[in-house]
């Protein structure tokens, strides 16, 4: 009976299994209720793939993303409303804790509604810059739909983004035409490595304040390639933040409608799209996982015990100086809400440090197997001839892939007593120790003789 | 006073009277009767035990001759393996000599407390010590 | 008749049992009160071992005991010196802990499990015990009176010259080291009046027992060569000295180079260069008294002197050579400082920052011997009336130990045997004169100083110049027999109370636990020090690695069994110098460095609350000389010294100093225990800003009792890449402003 029961539950949490690998729970902020319908697709799909849908105002006095010190959600999509303040819930200090928790969060801008303020905080804490001109939108006058937008230009038309860098993977890549209607265009500041922009503006396009009076834009916002249209950023705790510029581009309206681009016609694959900006954001796709990690020594017995394709749990904590060591570790990738072989893009590679205060060895990881739900990295070197503290270290961090940092900390010590080599061993000591048997010998025979020789005192004493 | 190693009456009859007339300038000719006349005093007076003694001395010297020149040629890579094997014969040299000393019957007044036998007994005891260092610190 | 036969009794052949049986009781006696004076403060406070160097010895010697003597010789520590770990095993002296580990099995052979933190604490008094009894051999070799052999016995038991270093819970090299010392010199002495090669191999033995102890080996190994040679100079040379100091040197270094701490040492260094002048030298001049003897010719001799001279100007001129071009090393700056005591200030600070390694005071003489002092010149002047060999060499000793004991306070240490022998000497003399119940008759045999030769001389003198010859001095009233030996009884009191007085107050200090006086009288123990390692012990992970300055790296070591990033081994300058840059510098250029050292938590020793004056504070300066050394770009000491050249704490400090880790740390929240604006330093006696300093790198983790240790933890870099000024700026409320207008070129974004 007790089995009967458990397959019941099994079957029932498989049928409501979430394909996100970090909850199900999602909070969408909306201030007007009347707007949800707007977004009655968006959010459709994202109740099929799974998620709890919430949506709340954030006036409403329940809402708080903390319950008991914990989330209360996992993640949160921020819509734009009238106001400027988002209520006392959902500060940036909140927005940011909420992050820290590893909370997802995705936020909507629009040109006609003004940037809450916890938002623009958190932007800027963030490094991600928006234009202080109300009312900025990005204008492209050579990507435009001519059917909606033949005199703004305010509405783009452009394609799935392509690989970001030859090692980077891309999750966003897709066919068709994106619109992007009334953006508000975003600049990522230079020195943080942990922004990637997702869906970058052409070339041709710049950032446009409609209050602006005069013909020519003389000191624009940002132009061109420095424009995002969605930007993302990771955390260092893998908690991710998408800023997508046009929160119309999430609306029923343009999820499948009829544009023309440069005379051509075609249907906008928003839909396609958002669905893959989600999942990257509420960590569907982009999440690795690392199985087991282990080191052991690569000479004598213990090469001879992890020959094998499974090898045991080993990791000891102490090698010596100039020891074969073997590193193997385990990845996978979450995708389809199950684990597969991690494959790195085509120029990337997985790097392994062993490093004392900075690395004495950082050498590529090969691929060695695969299994069903992983891949196996692994690599042999030799331990320096330095004894210290040492780490193994896999420090990869890749925009778009949750940061991997696994350290294990081991001692390599120096020759024991007993390890160097031995006198008769070393040619160049065989004169000394020759010199010292010599020695011994001689003073044995001297001994004999002398034991077997007569005493001279009684001799001398006679001629005294 | 410190005493003699040797009683004085023997030597100075079979010194050559050289030694009068002996001075810087006129060295070599006399430093070489000199060096003779020593050897050939040596030859007669000293009793075969101490020759036997003397023998092994020698023994030693040459052996660690043998290895300080092999250091100096080669050089000295397993330095302890040169410390060892040269101060193995420098230091059974050094005890063979001390045994020497204390079984001169001329010293008996030194070492009044010790005869030969019991001299003899710590000359085995310092050289089995001294030999063990040395296999020890050559691994 | 009852006296004669009393006397009768006392010369017979089982008198001499009685008297060595009484001397056997003495000696007892003497090594109990020995080990009961230093047992104060396991009586007061508890079985503890003190101070800081100990606290290693301690851990080695419990990891000895645990993992064997060969996993012990090839001990990799990686809990100390992160992350470079340390060769324990080859960078110690093992005597301590493999005579512990002995003494530990042996007990548990006997089925006597004693703890071996017990064994630790008690070790010193034990061997104090048999340091006495070393003494009392020593001072039998030197003079025929029996008594001074016991009185030495007496003085070195309770003299707190020794007992500093030796007190229950000392448990550091000295414990054992100097009576092996002391008794080295006993089976010297002996191997030197007997010219037995048993007794040169026996020293032989013990020196390297002794090498294997301390790294004060080195007085031995300079000794010894001393008195020989000056032996050669007097022209006392001997086939006895031959023979003790050839088998001692060649048995005695091949023992001390089986240490791997010492290693080639003393082939190579010049603290040992001059054993093996004398060794050459003595072979020479071995080998030129037997030739000489060969031939009495006096020209021939003048001839053979001059090649002497030769030989050993070149030999001499070798060696300076070898020094010069670095074969051999040059004399160590722990003992060069010796030498030149202004050296190690400018080029060294680490080893003049060390307080053992001041220059004595002179009080400390009085303190330390109490009436020795005086007794002490006595003796060595007695010893030229009948200057034997051994004496010669108590003189050298005497010598040379109080010149190092008046260059360096730890070294007082080394001067307490020598100076307990001669002063013995000294009052033994005064009671053998004065103790004697009889009368000093005419006959001179009866005076004691029956020399056969003078008897001789007296008889063959006509009268009149007998008498000048060899006057008859006695003496005679009782009156002033009974004075002088109250006084000399008087006196013997007083030093035992001096010595006890000193011991109880001085010495008996665990200094890991203090203790002070409350208004009404009580004893109040502060136990601040045990509390905070506990609180680490308990309270972080096992691997957390504690950055604290290096006095107190054996006791996290010991007591919180923590990792630590430097300790009192000081064997790597720049690695304490790091150190000493990350606490004296802002807290943007620290964090980097302790990032990169993995420390997860920083200890930092404060005495403001209460008036504890040994924090870290004040040895703020030395953290910052070290860093300049390696650093003088970057740390600059002047920078913490007022305009007025003043090392202030207070509103006038420097920028530097307020904003070095070390003061953040130390005055971080401390205003809170004030009423406002009164916060008040009492160890500087200054009174601290109003606004106290603010940290956003670390953050305070424990405060123990009286603020005398205090905990940080180290950060975790933000999590969204900003630096972590801005972080807790923004934490606070403080947020970015809006970008303004850009100036100049954009910078533009590259992927």
């Amino acid at each position: 009976m007790r089995w009967l029961l458990s397959l019941l539950l099994l079957t029932l949490f498989g049928a409501v299994q979430a394909i996100s690998s970090a909850g199900q729970r999602l909070l969408v902020v909306l201030e007007e209720h009347s707007e949800k319908e707007k977004y009655s697709v968006f959010l459709g799909d994202l109740e099929s793939r799974g998620y709890h849908v919430t949506v709340d105002s954030p006036k409403s006095e329940s809402l708080s993303l903390f319950k008991h010190g914990e989330r209360a959600y996992d993640h949160v999509i921020l819509l734009p409303g009238k106001s400027k303040g988002l209520g006392p819930a959902l500060t940036a200090n909140a927005l940011l804790d909420f992050m820290k928790k590893e909370g997802n969060i995705l936020v909507a801008l629009s040109s006609e509604h003004p940037t809450p303020t916890s938002v623009h905080t958190v932007l800027l804490e963030l490094d991600i810059h928006i234009p202080s001109d109300k009312g900025a939108l990005v204008v492209d006058h050579f990507n435009y739909d001519s059917n909606s937008a033949a005199e703004k230009h305010d509405v783009l038309l452009l394609p799935f983004p392509k690989q970001l860098r030859p090692d980077v993977k891309n999750y966003f890549a897709g066919e068709g035409v994106i619109a992007v209607p009334r953006a508000v265009g975003q600049t990522l500041g230079n020195e943080s490595p942990l922004l990637a922009p997702i869906l970058r503006a052409p070339s041709t396009a710049y950032s446009y304040s409609p209050k602006d009076e005069a013909e020519i834009v003389e000191e624009p916002f940002a132009v061109g390639g420095q424009l995002t249209l969605v930007s993302s950023m990771q955390a260092h705790n893998s908690a991710r933040l998408t800023v997508v510029g046009s929160a119309e581009m999430l609306q029923n309206a343009w999820f499948a409608e009829k544009a023309t681009l440069n005379g051509k016609a075609v249907k906008t694959a928003n839909r396609d799209f958002i669905a893959k900006v989600t999942a990257w954001t509420f960590k569907e796709t982009g999440v690795l996982k690392i199985g087991k990690l282990i080191h052991y020594l690569n000479e004598g017995i213990s090469k001879k015990m992890n020959t094998s394709l499974t090898v045991p749990e080993n990791n000891p904590k102490i090698y010596r100086i100039k020891n074969d060591v073997a590193f193997q570790v385990e990845i996978s990738e979450y995708a389809d809400s199950h684990l597969i072989p991690f494959v790195p893009a085509s120029q990337d590679a997985l790097q392994l440090e062993f490093s004392m205060l900075s690395p004495f060895h950082r050498l590529n990881l090969t691929p060695l197997s695969q299994t069903t739900n992983s891949t196996i990295f692994g690599v042999s070197f030799t331990t320096p001839d330095q004894h210290g503290i040492f780490n193994f270290r896999i420090n990869y961090r890749r925009p778009f892939l949750t940061n991997i940092d696994e350290k294990r900390q081991v001692t390599v010590r120096h020759f024991a007593h007993n390890e160097w080599p031995r006198s008769w061993q070393i040619s160049g000591a065989w004169v000394w120790i020759g010199g010292i048997w010599v020695t011994v010998a001689g003073w044995i025979a001297f001994v004999a003789v002398w034991l077997w020789s007569a005493p001279t005192e009684k001799s001398v004493k006679k001629t005294q | 006073m410190p005493p003699k190693s040797r009683p004085a009456a023997a030597p100075a009859s079979s010194t050559p009277s050289k030694p009068a007339t002996s001075s810087k300038t006129g060295g070599s000719m006399d430093a070489q009767d000199i060096v003779l006349g020593v050897w050939n005093n040596y030859q007669k007076i000293t009793p075969q035990r101490v020759k036997l003694l003397d023998s092994f001395m020698g023994f030693l010297v040459v052996v660690a001759a043998l290895q300080f020149f092999y250091c100096l040629l080669v050089g000295n890579f397993p330095f302890n393996a040169f410390l060892s094997g040269f101060s193995a014969t420098v230091g059974q040299f050094v005890l063979t000599a001390s045994l020497r000393i204390q079984t001169n019957p001329d010293n008996k007044k030194e070492f009044e407390s010790t005869s030969p036998e019991r001299a003899f007994a710590d000359y085995v005891f310092g050289s089995l010590l001294l030999h063990f260092f040395c296999v020890n610190f050559i691994n | 008749m009852a006296a004669t036969e009393g006397e009768q009794f006392l010369k017979q052949v089982s008198s001499r049992n009685t008297r060595g049986l009484l001397r056997v009781i003495i000696l007892v006696l003497i090594a109990g009160a020995a080990v009961s004076s230093r047992l104060f403060s396991v009586i007061r406070f508890e079985s503890i071992i003190h101070e800081f160097d100990p606290w290693f010895n301690f851990r080695a010697t419990k990891y000895l005991v645990q993992n064997g003597f060969y996993n012990f010789w090839d001990w990799f520590d990686d809990r100390t010196w992160h992350p470079l770990g340390r060769v324990t095993g080859g960078t110690l002296y093992p005597g301590l802990m493999v005579t512990s580990g002995v003494i530990y099995h042996i007990l548990r052979f006997l089925t006597l499990p004693v703890d071996i933190r017990n064994i630790c604490v008690l070790l010193a008094p034990g061997f104090s015990g048999l340091t006495a009894l070393a003494t009392y051999l020593l001072t039998s070799e030197m003079v025929t009176s029996p008594s001074a052999g016991l009185l030495a016995a007496a003085f070195m038991g309770i003299t707190p010259g020794y007992i500093s270093r030796s007190v229950a819970g000392s448990y550091d090299n000295e414990a054992i080291a100097i009576f092996l010392l002391v008794f080295t010199f006993f089976l010297w002495i002996k191997a030197v009046k007997n010219g037995s090669m048993f007794w040169g191999a026996l020293t032989a033995l013990f020196y390297g027992y002794m090498v294997s102890a301390w790294g004060g080996y080195v007085f031995i190994t300079n000794l010894l060569p001393l008195h020989a040679f000056v032996l050669i100079c007097m022209g006392r040379y001997s086939p006895r000295l031959y023979v003790s100091y050839t088998s001692w040197y060649a048995l005695g270094t091949l023992a001390s180079m089986q240490i791997p701490f010492v290693g080639f040492l003393p082939i190579r260094s010049s603290e040992h260069m001059s054993a093996l002048g004398v060794f050459g030298l003595l072979q020479l001049v071995a080998f030129v008294e037997h030739v000489r003897a060969q031939l009495p010719s006096k020209q021939f001799q003048t001839l053979l002197r001059a090649l002497v001279l030769i030989i050993f100007v070149v030999a001499l001129g070798g060696l300076v050579l070898l020094t010069v071009s670095g074969i051999i090393a040059p004399w160590t700056g722990r003992f060069y400082s010796l030498w030149d005591t202004g050296y190690a200030k400018i080029h060294i600070p680490i080893i003049a920052s060390v307080s053992e390694h001041q220059p004595t005071a002179w009080p400390a003489f009085f303190f330390d011997l109490s009436m020795m002092i005086w007794l002490f010149p006595a003796g060595v002047y007695m010893c030229f009336r009948r200057l034997t060999d051994e004496q010669v060499f108590i003189v050298i000793y005497s010598v040379l130990a109080s010149y190092f004991a008046g260059v360096m306070v730890r070294l007082m240490l080394t001067l307490t045997p020598i100076v307990c022998v001669a002063s013995a000497m000294a009052f033994s003399q005064i009671l053998d004169t004065y103790l004697d119940a009889r009368s000093p008759k005419a006959d001179a045999k009866e005076n004691g100083t029956s020399d056969p030769a003078k008897v001789a001389a007296a008889v063959v003198l006509p009268d009149g110049l007998r008498s000048t010859r060899q006057p008859l001095v006695g003496i005679y009233s009782y009156a002033s027999k009974l004075t002088v030996i109250g006084a000399s009884a008087v006196y013997l009191m007083l030093f035992v109370l001096h010595c006890t007085w000193v011991t109880s107050n001085a010495y008996s200090s665990p200094s890991v636990v203090l203790a002070s006086r409350l208004p009404d009288g009580s004893q109040h123990i502060i136990d601040d020090y045990r509390e905070a390692y506990y609180w680490l012990r308990q309270n972080t992970p096992d691997n957390a690695k504690i950055m604290s300055w290096w006095d107190y790296g054996y006791q996290i070591g010991g007591m919180a069994d923590r990792p630590t990033l430097v300790d009192n081994n000081t064997w790597n300058n720049t690695h304490i110098a790091t150190v000493g840059k990350a606490m004296s510098s802002r807290e943007e250029v620290s964090y980097p460095i302790m990032r990169q050292h993995e420390v997860d938590y920083v200890l930092v020793v404060f005495g403001g609350l209460l008036g504890y004056s040994g924090d870290d504070i004040n040895k703020f300066l030395w953290m910052v000389r070290i860093a300049e050394g390696i650093w003088p770009d970057e740390v600059k000491e002047r920078n913490f010294f007022t305009p007025r050249g003043e090392y202030r704490v207070d509103d006038e400090a420097t920028p530097t100093m307020k904003n070095s880790l070390m003061y953040k740390m130390s005055y971080y929240n401390y205003n809170s225990l004030f009423p406002a604006g009164q916060a008040q330093d009492r160890v500087r006696g200054s009174r601290l800003p109003a606004q106290g300093p603010e940290l956003s790198t670390i953050e305070e983790a424990f405060t123990s009792e009286n603020w005398i240790i205090r905990i940080y933890k180290v950060k975790e870099p933000d999590n969204f890449g900003r630096d972590l000024q801005s972080a807790t700026a923004f934490d606070q409320g403080r947020k970015k402003k809006r970008a303004t207008k850009r100036k100049g070129a954009r910078v533009l974004r590259v992927e």
